[in-house]
């Protein structure tokens, strides 16, 4: 018997189509919801059913907790999956859904709320015995008194939007002058992302590593710790390849931090999954509590494929009253091998990771051993500028790293996106790199590297263009296409229509 | 030599000269040179190989699409000749114009820092434009006086978009 009839999907993207499979492979309807923009996304043509919720702006749709509410009583819906970002953490949320009679398929609402804010996290990190870095113990109310805090802790700080996720509002700032500039700008943007512009600052590791711990629980009090994820490789503090586990732990480092990851779980009676980010030194050998995120993480599939299990179905059988179906010890006896995530984002990575919205014009995922591919996107979607970046996930897994990053690299050559700018061509680069293939990096790998990446990706773009002024010079270009000889001033735009009808024929004609 | 201006369906420009030497095709950026050469069609209809800076490149063009060894795509939305000025280096052909600040993406301008007439350093902010949730900051590639502002605060802008102009 399915543990619900009808699950609802608060989310769009990757993450939703996801969720849906999940949900359809328990048996249950999937029920999407969608704004203007995503009218003809892939995450309404995967569901069962589909309803309106509101204009493109996240905050008149995605974020728009009562539309998401009547959607659900509409549908006749029996639980809500949040997925992650959007209202995933949002405790008032939970309540809502909860008091409509809904399942909130996420941790308890009370359990939200004792860790509402980064902040909170860290008062019960530091009673559950685990170790913090030196900062702000409550939100910062002026500039001044961050100045002076900051003097003291000493530079370089970060400053962090106590509600944030997702590396938004997050800064690091190296002297006072710094630290005048992105007040002012950081508490627009938590506002902006948060709907509160609480700061607070921390002392800033120089060099370290991103790691984070899968916490897992069930209603009766039984926990898990589903070992690590290394999140290091960043830019701008979000995250873009995660590997499991990670290639710097020794099993008893790693093992350390079981303990109080389950006292923690335990002080808040917490459930479902968890995820409790660190900071890690490479030199000190220590971690440094950031923040437990009370949501499925983007990056779960690599502890999925390293341990086999569904962490979304189990998060749906946890709030279906199930307890957890292994201990610590058959858990640690199930991991097998190495798993690689990379975030493919409409980017584009020679002009500082700027979006890049538009038709896809072009869509070939990887298949094969070892290479599973997330995907929000299909041919002919259309990537909007007015939400995360990220239109897929492909994850690779192998018996060890360097079999993993084979595969990567093998699958990466073989994933094909046209029409955006995507990281893809980054990831190639990264996956062939010498530090990248020794595990020996921190979160300043990507700018660290940026001058060899730029350097190596404008060539190849440069060659793509020389190469297309060798074929038309030479007549080939001229032969096999109708391409018009015209200034920039009188291009005509299509309209939308018409360019996906061209694309869909275009696309199916090329052989690859 | 020839003067090219190539524009691609994401936006970008691709300024280069263009030489032809009996079978062999040089093709200069600002900072790299390709010599290209044509081999002869490949194993598979339509296809075609070619030696890059003597690596060989299996290469098809479908409907306007470039495809590169089945791994890379391209496709060219424009290609324009310009007429070499005289007297004017290669450097300085390629270069194009330098004080028009083009937009690096699709969002929306969120903060503009200059006013028409502010005298400008390299790498001063001159405006911020927002898109998939991030801000990003244009900052001016070379010093100078902001002729002309033409975005406004709110406004949408495409890649490609001229915004601003520093003389």
């Amino acid at each position: 018997m399915p543990p619900f009839g009808k699950v609802l999907v608060a989310n769009r993207g990757e993450i939703a189509v996801r969720v849906m499979k999940a949900v359809k492979e328990m048996g249950m309807k999937a029920v999407a919801v969608y704004s203007e923009a995503d009218k003809y996304a892939l995450h309404v043509k995967y569901a069962d059913e589909a309803y309106y919720i509101g204009p493109a702006p996240a905050l008149q749709s995605y974020l728009n907790i009562q539309a998401i509410i009547d959607a659900a009583e509409k549908a006749h819906a029996d639980a809500i999956h949040p997925g992650y970002g959007f209202l995933s953490e949002n405790a008032d949320f939970a309540e809502a859904v909860v008091k409509a009679g809904i399942t909130w398929i996420g941790p308890p609402v009370d359990a939200m709320r004792a860790i509402k804010s980064k902040l909170d996290g860290k008062r019960i990190a530091k009673q559950a015995g685990v170790p913090i870095s030196p900062g702000s113990d409550g939100p910062i109310e002026s500039l001044d008194e961050a100045l002076k805090l900051a003097e003291k802790i000493g530079y370089p700080i970060m400053v962090k939007a106590a509600f944030g996720g997702g590396g938004t509002g997050i800064t690091r700032v190296d002297n006072p002058d710094q630290l005048v500039e992105v007040w002012e700008r950081n508490k627009r943007l938590a506002y902006q992302a948060f709907g509160k512009a609480d700061l607070y600052i921390e002392k800033a590791a120089v060099n370290p590593r991103h790691i984070e711990f899968q916490l897992i629980g069930d209603k009766y009090g039984n926990y898990v710790v589903a070992w690590e994820r290394e999140c290091t490789i960043q830019r701008r503090n979000q995250k873009l390849i995660e590997e499991a586990p990670s290639p710097a732990l020794k099993m008893e480092e790693r093992e350390s931090m079981f303990e109080p990851i389950i006292k923690f779980g335990q002080l808040i009676h917490y459930y479902t999954l968890g995820t409790f980010e660190t900071v890690f030194s490479d030199t000190t050998r220590d971690f440094y509590f950031l923040e437990l995120n009370k949501r499925l993480q983007v990056e779960h599939p690599i502890t999925e494929l390293i341990f086999r299990l569904d962490l979304v179905k189990l998060q749906i059988n946890i709030v279906a009253d199930q307890p957890l179906p292994f201990t610590q010890e058959e858990l640690n006896k199930r991991v097998r091998g190495h798993a690689i995530e990379y975030r493919i984002n409409a980017e584009d990575p020679l002009n500082d990771f700027t979006g890049s919205s538009g038709f896809i014009t072009y869509y070939k995922e990887p298949t094969g051993p070892g290479v599973r591919v997330d995907s929000g996107v299909t041919l002919g979607s259309y990537v909007p500028p007015f939400y995360d970046s990220l239109v897929s996930k492909l994850i690779v897994y192998g018996p060890d790293r360097p079999t993993a990053i084979q595969a990567g690299i093998r699958a990466l050559n073989d994933y094909k996106i046209g029409g955006v700018r995507t990281t893809i061509e980054l990831y190639k680069w990264i996956s062939q790199e010498e530090d990248f293939q020794k595990g020996k990096f921190s979160t300043a790998y990507i700018s660290e590297k940026r001058e060899q990446f730029v350097k190596y990706l404008k060539a190849k773009e440069q060659m793509k263009a020389a190469l297309a002024a060798t074929l038309y010079q030479r007549g080939y270009y001229k032969k096999a296409t109708a391409i018009t000889q015209q200034t920039s001033q009188n291009t005509q735009r299509k309209s939308n229509w018409k360019t996906y009808g061209l694309l869909q024929q275009s696309s199916y004609r090329v052989m690859w | 030599m020839k003067l090219l201006r190539i524009s691609s369906d994401l936006g970008d420009n691709y300024v280069m000269t263009y030489d032809q030497k009996g079978n062999e095709d040089i093709i200069k950026f600002e900072d790299n040179e390709f010599k290209i050469e044509y081999i002869g069609p490949g194993w598979r209809e339509g296809e075609l190989l070619f030696k890059i800076n003597g690596e060989v490149h299996r290469v098809y063009v479908d409907q306007g699409y470039i495809i590169i060894d089945d791994e890379t795509i391209f496709k060219v939305d424009r290609i324009t000749e310009t007429p070499i000025e005289q007297g004017k280096s290669i450097e300085e052909l390629i270069k194009g114009k330098e004080g028009e600040i083009l937009s690096p993406m699709q969002g929306r301008i969120v903060q503009i820092r200059v006013k028409e007439g502010d005298a400008v350093n390299k790498g001063q902010p001159l405006l911020s434009i927002e898109a998939m949730k991030s801000e990003t900051i244009i900052s001016a590639p070379v010093a100078g006086v902001v002729q002309k502002i033409l975005v406004k605060p709110g406004q949408g802008v495409k890649k490609g978009d001229l915004l601003l102009i520093i003389k």
